[in-house]
């Protein structure tokens, strides 16, 4: 499993105006975002112990809630370049 | 009997053969190393680094049309292996609506069929598949890993 992705760099350039770039700084949103997976997760553990208890045959939200966040991670190194007559957006998530 | 492993190994690194093809040879290497009562050796001896540096990493998919608008997508395997993992662990009720919304727009795929032990083995599948469309029209569409 990587670290969530740090930086979006979003860069958009136009055919008749002046481009546009932000630069987002992902990782300080991190400490939020992990005190908030660590809230969801204390959630969902409760939440599956319920089911498990009351015999529902789906229990297995806490590793649902894991894995997209694994999923989240490995958005690392994703990069999405669409270009048409009007502009060119660039999408780097790093 | 080391050489032979390690030249595979090496031609895998170059990528001048693919990872099927070297699994191959060093299977043949090993059945023939038993037949002739060597001792077991391991599959990789030393570090594996070369190895996995050498396996595709990022699923490209390109699309170029007649009238000049590209799009270029890079997805990292690893988010494809997380996104099929994704798929098998989602509540019944919610992979039923997700179904049911695929099939009526033309998409009849049962995502509850796909098991998590199949998931390797599809995403050893998808390194190795190339997929490139040229329509008459001059659109022109490629997916690849690399």
């Amino acid at each position: 499993m990587n670290l969530p992705p740090a930086v979006l760099d979003l860069r958009v350039t136009p055919v008749d105006s002046r481009p546009v770039r932000i630069w987002l700084p992902l990782f300080l949103l991190w400490p939020f975002v992990l005190v908030l997976a660590i809230l969801t997760l204390v959630l969902t553990i409760l939440a599956d112990v319920v089911l498990a208890v009351l015999g529902q045959p789906y229990h297995r939200y806490t590793i649902l809630v894991a894995h997209s966040l694994a999923a989240l991670s490995e958005t690392r190194g994703m990069v999405i370049r669409v270009n048409d007559k009007k502009a060119a957006v660039d999408m780097t998530v790093q | 009997m080391g050489e032979d492993r390690s030249r595979i190994l090496n031609m895998l690194a170059e990528g001048k053969i693919s990872a099927e093809e070297a699994e191959r040879l060093l299977d043949a290497l090993d059945s023939r190393g038993a037949a002739a009562g060597a001792p077991a050796e391991p599959a990789i001896k030393g570090d594996p680094a070369p190895l996995l540096e050498a396996l595709p990493k990022f699923l490209y998919v390109k699309v170029e049309s007649a009238n000049g608008d590209n799009v270029d997508v890079k997805i990292p395997i690893a988010l494809v292996r997380s996104g099929l993992k994704l798929t098998s662990l989602i509540p019944p009720q919610a992979m039923d609506q997700i179904n049911s919304s695929m099939s009526e727009h033309g998409m009849s795929i049962d995502f509850s069929n796909l098991k998590p032990e199949d998931i390797d083995e599809l995403v050893q599948a998808l390194r190795e598949m190339e997929i490139s469309v040229d329509s008459t029209n001059g659109d022109k569409v490629r997916v690849y890993c690399a």
